[in-house]
C-alpha cells in the first residue's frame, strides 16, 4: 500500500507545521501548568511528606498545615500511651511578623518550631542534623535559601518577629510555604516567639510508631471520639492529601486548571483542524479523482485521519521535549513544578484527542471530494 | 458487435435559480469496446454530463444508462462505488496527481486500494507506465513532469487497474498539439490492445482523426455518427 498520508505530510511538511506546532504548544501549555499547580500544591505538603513519623495529631478539621491551631497536651499524653507508639515529637506552628531592614518592610510569615535532635522526625529530608543543632542557639532560625531576598538579609542577618530579635543561623532548601516566609526555629524559640499567646501548646504532634504497626489501626485507637473532641489524628499520606486537596479546590485554582485546560483544548483544536482541512482542500481534486476510481469515503477518511494522528504525535514529542526543558529549567531556579506518569499521561490523551478531533472536523471537507468537480 | 455502454433515452436537466437547462435530450447512443468513441461538440452541449451519467457520476432525470449490461440504476451508491473501482478507468483535463507521490506511486495507489498486494501492484504499475512510455521516469513527482507526461501518468494510474471501461473527459485540452496527440493515441492504442471500451468527450476538433468514431453532440442531442478510416490509427 502507497502511504499516501505519510508520504504527503513529508513533503507537504511546510503545510502541516503549523498543526504541529499549535498542537505541541497545547501539550506545553497543560503540562506545564499541571507541572505547576501540583508542583504549588504539593509544597504545601512537602513538610508532611518529607518529615519521618506515620501520624500526625492537630486541631480538629485542619485542613493545611499553614492553618494549625494550638491543641492541648493530652493529645500528646494519649498518644504516649499507646503500645504502638514509639515516639511523639511536638511541632510547633505560628503565625509571625518579620521586621528585617527598614527596606523591605514586614513580612508575614510562619514559624516552624522544631525538635533539634538530630534524629528528629520533623524535616527529616530537608535539614540536615548540623543544621538542625545550628537552632541550638537562642533565636536562632534557618530559612530556605530561595526566601532570602525577599527577606533581605543573609546568613548572620538579624530581625525582628513578633517583637523579638532573632538571627538567621543558616539556609536549607525544600522548606518554602505557600503564602508566606517558612522560618524554623527550636521549639523553645518557637515559644518565646509566640510570647504565651498558647500557653505552651504546641499545634501538632508527630507520631513515630513502631516497626510492623498499622498506622491506620492505632489513627482509630487514638482518634478522639463525640462532639467535643479537642484534637484529630490523621495517618501522614492522608493529612498531606487534605493538604494538596485543599489548595486545590478551597482557592478555586483547580477550577482554574480545568477551564485552563478546556481553553488549551478548544483553540489547540480549532487551529489544528483548520490547517488539516486546508491540507485537504489543498488536495481536493486528487481525492475526487481517487473517488471517481471508486475509492470509498470511508478509505479517504482514514489518510486525513492518519495524518492528524501523525500531527498529533510530532506535536506530543515536540511539546513534551519542551515541557522537560521548562520543568529543568523551574528546577534550577527553585521553581516548585512536579509532573508525575498518571498527569503526564492524561495530558497525552487530550493533545492526542486534539489531534484525532481536529482529523475528524477536517474530514468534512472530504465532501467536496465530487467527481463532478474534475467534469467542469 | 456488442455495446459495453448504451444510453437509452437519456434526458437531464439542471436548475439554477429560476432557470431550468435541460442538458441531454432524450439521447440514446450504443459504444462498443476494442475502439476509441469521441463525443465531440461545443462547450456546454451536454458532452461531460453525458459521459458522467455513462460512468456512474451521476443520475439521469429519464432513460436509463446500461454499463457492461448492468443498469446503472439499479446500483446502490456503494455498489456504483465498487462497480467503478473494479471496471472504470477516468482521465481528467486535469491531471489530478499528488504532489508527493512519483508517477510509480500515483500509479500503484488505486492498485492497493482494490486489494492488490505491493509487488504485484508495483509490476502492473510499471508495466502501465511502460505502456504509456514513461517507464524511464517512474520515480519522478508531478513538479519534475511535463504537462504531457503528466496526462501520461493519469492515464496509466486509470489503465493499470485493467479497466475494460475508460472515460476521458477533455484529456487533451490542458496539452500542446503535440502532446494532446501523444496522449490521443495512447488511449486510442489502449482500446486495440486491450479490448477496453474507451470514451473521450472533448470540444477539440483536432481529436476527430484519431478516433475509430466520432459522436457529434450539440445542445444535448446526437447529430451525426461516423466511422473514421482505420488507416489514420497508428
Ligand atoms: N451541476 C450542474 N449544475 C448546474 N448546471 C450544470 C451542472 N453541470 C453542468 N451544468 C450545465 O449543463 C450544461 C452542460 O454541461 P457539460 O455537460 O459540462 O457540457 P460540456 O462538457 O459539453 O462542456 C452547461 O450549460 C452547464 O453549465
Ligand atoms: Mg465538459
Amino acid at each position: 500500500m502507497v502511504p499516501l498520508a505519510r508520504k504527503t505530510l513529508v513533503h507537504e511538511w511546510r503545510r502541516f507545521l503549523p498543526s504541529a506546532l499549535a498542537v505541541a504548544f497545547s501539550g506545553l501549555l497543560l503540562l506545564v501548568q499541571a507541572a505547576l499547580v501540583f508542583g504549588i500544591f504539593n509544597s504545601s505538603a512537602v513538610y508532611i511528606r518529607k518529615s519521618g513519623g506515620e501520624l500526625w495529631l492537630g486541631y480538629p478539621g485542619t485542613q493545611s498545615i499553614e492553618l494549625g491551631r494550638p491543641i492541648p497536651q493530652q493529645a500528646e499524653i494519649a498518644a504516649l500511651m499507646d503500645p504502638a507508639v514509639e515516639r511523639v515529637e511536638p511541632f510547633n506552628w505560628i503565625d509571625g511578623d518579620w521586621r528585617g531592614p527598614a527596606d523591605k518592610g514586614g513580612v508575614s510569615v510562619f514559624v516552624s518550631g522544631i525538635d533539634t535532635r538530630s534524629d528528629a522526625l520533623m524535616f527529616a529530608d530537608a535539614l540536615t542534623p548540623a543544621l538542625r543543632a545550628l537552632l541550638d542557639e537562642p533565636d536562632g532560625v534557618i530559612v530556605d535559601r530561595a526566601d532570602l531576598p525577599k527577606l533581605g538579609l543573609d546568613v548572620g542577618g538579624q530581625a525582628v518577629v513578633n517583637g523579638h530579635r532573632v538571627r538567621i543561623v543558616g539556609v536549607g532548601s525544600g522548606l518554602r510555604a505557600l503564602g508566606g516566609v517558612n522560618i524554623v526555629t527550636s521549639l523553645a524559640t518557637s515559644r518565646r516567639l509566640d510570647n504565651g499567646d498558647s500557653d505552651g501548646r504546641v499545634a501538632y504532634y508527630v507520631v513515630k510508631l513502631r516497626d510492623g504497626s498499622d498506622a491506620a489501626a492505632v489513627r482509630q485507637r487514638l482518634q478522639p471520639r463525640g462532639q467535643a473532641r479537642r484534637f484529630e489524628v490523621w495517618t501522614r499520606d492522608a493529612f498531606a492529601r487534605r493538604a494538596v486537596a485543599y489548595w486545590m479546590f478551597e482557592t478555586g485554582a483547580g477550577l482554574g486548571v480545568v477551564l485552563l485546560a478546556i481553553v488549551v483544548f478548544v483553540v489547540g483544536a480549532l487551529i489544528t483542524s483548520q490547517t488539516l482541512m486546508g491540507a485537504v482542500a489543498g488536495s481536493i481534486r486528487e481525492y475526487a479523482t481517487l473517488h471517481a476510481l471508486g475509492v470509498g469515503f470511508a478509505r479517504l477518511r482514514r489518510v486525513v485521519l492518519e495524518q492528524a494522528a501523525w500531527v498529533g504525535a510530532f506535536g506530543l514529542v515536540v511539546g513534551g521535549v519542551a515541557t522537560a526543558l521548562v520543568v529543568l529549567l523551574a528546577h534550577r531556579r527553585d521553581v516548585p513544578v512536579q509532573l508525575d506518569l498518571v498527569t503526564v499521561a492524561i495530558c497525552a490523551t487530550l493533545v492526542m484527542g486534539i489531534a484525532l478531533l481536529s482529523g475528524l472536523a477536517a474530514v468534512r471537507a472530504l465532501r467536496h471530494a465530487d467527481p463532478a468537480l474534475l467534469l467542469r | 458487435m456488442d455495446a459495453t455502454l448504451v444510453a437509452d433515452a437519456l434526458s437531464k436537466s439542471f436548475t439554477t435559480g429560476a432557470v431550468r437547462t435541460d442538458v441531454l435530450r432524450d439521447l440514446s447512443i450504443e459504444i462498443a469496446a476494442g475502439e476509441l468513441t469521441l463525443v465531440s461538440g461545443p462547450s456546454g452541449c451536454g458532452k461531460s454530463t453525458l459521459l458522467a451519467i455513462l460512468s456512474g457520476l451521476l443520475r439521469p432525470d429519464g432513460g436509463r444508462a446500461f454499463a457492461l449490461g448492468q443498469d446503472l440504476a439499479r446500483l446502490e451508491p456503494a455498489e456504483l462505488e465498487r462497480f467503478r473501482l473494479q471496471h472504470t478507468g477516468f482521465v481528467f483535463q486535469g491531471f489530478n496527481l499528488f504532489p508527493a507521490l512519483s508517477a510509480l506511486e500515483q500509479v500503484m495507489l488505486p492498485l492497493g486500494y482494490l486489494g492488490l498486494g505491493d509487488a504485484l501492484a508495483r509490476r502492473r504499475a510499471g508495466d502501465a507506465l511502460a505502456e504509456v512510455g514513461l517507464g524511464s521516469r517512474m520515480q519522478l513527482r508531478p513538479a519534475e513532469l511535463s504537462g504531457g507526461e503528466k496526462q501520461r501518468v493519469a492515464i496509466a494510474r486509470a489503465l493499470a487497474k485493467e479497466p475494460q471501461l475508460l472515460f476521458a473527459d477533455e484529456p487533451t485540452s490542458a496539452l500542446d498539439a503535440a502532446n494532446g496527440q501523444i496522449v490521443i493515441d495512447t488511449l486510442h492504442r489502449i482500446a486495440r490492445t486491450h479490448g477496453a471500451t474507451v470514451l473521450c468527450v472533448s470540444h477539440d476538433p483536432r481529436l476527430v482523426g484519431h478516433a475509430d468514431r466520432v459522436l457529434a453532440m450539440e445542445d444535448g442531442r446526437i447529430l451525426a455518427d461516423r466511422r473514421v478510416a482505420a488507416s489514420r490509427s497508428p
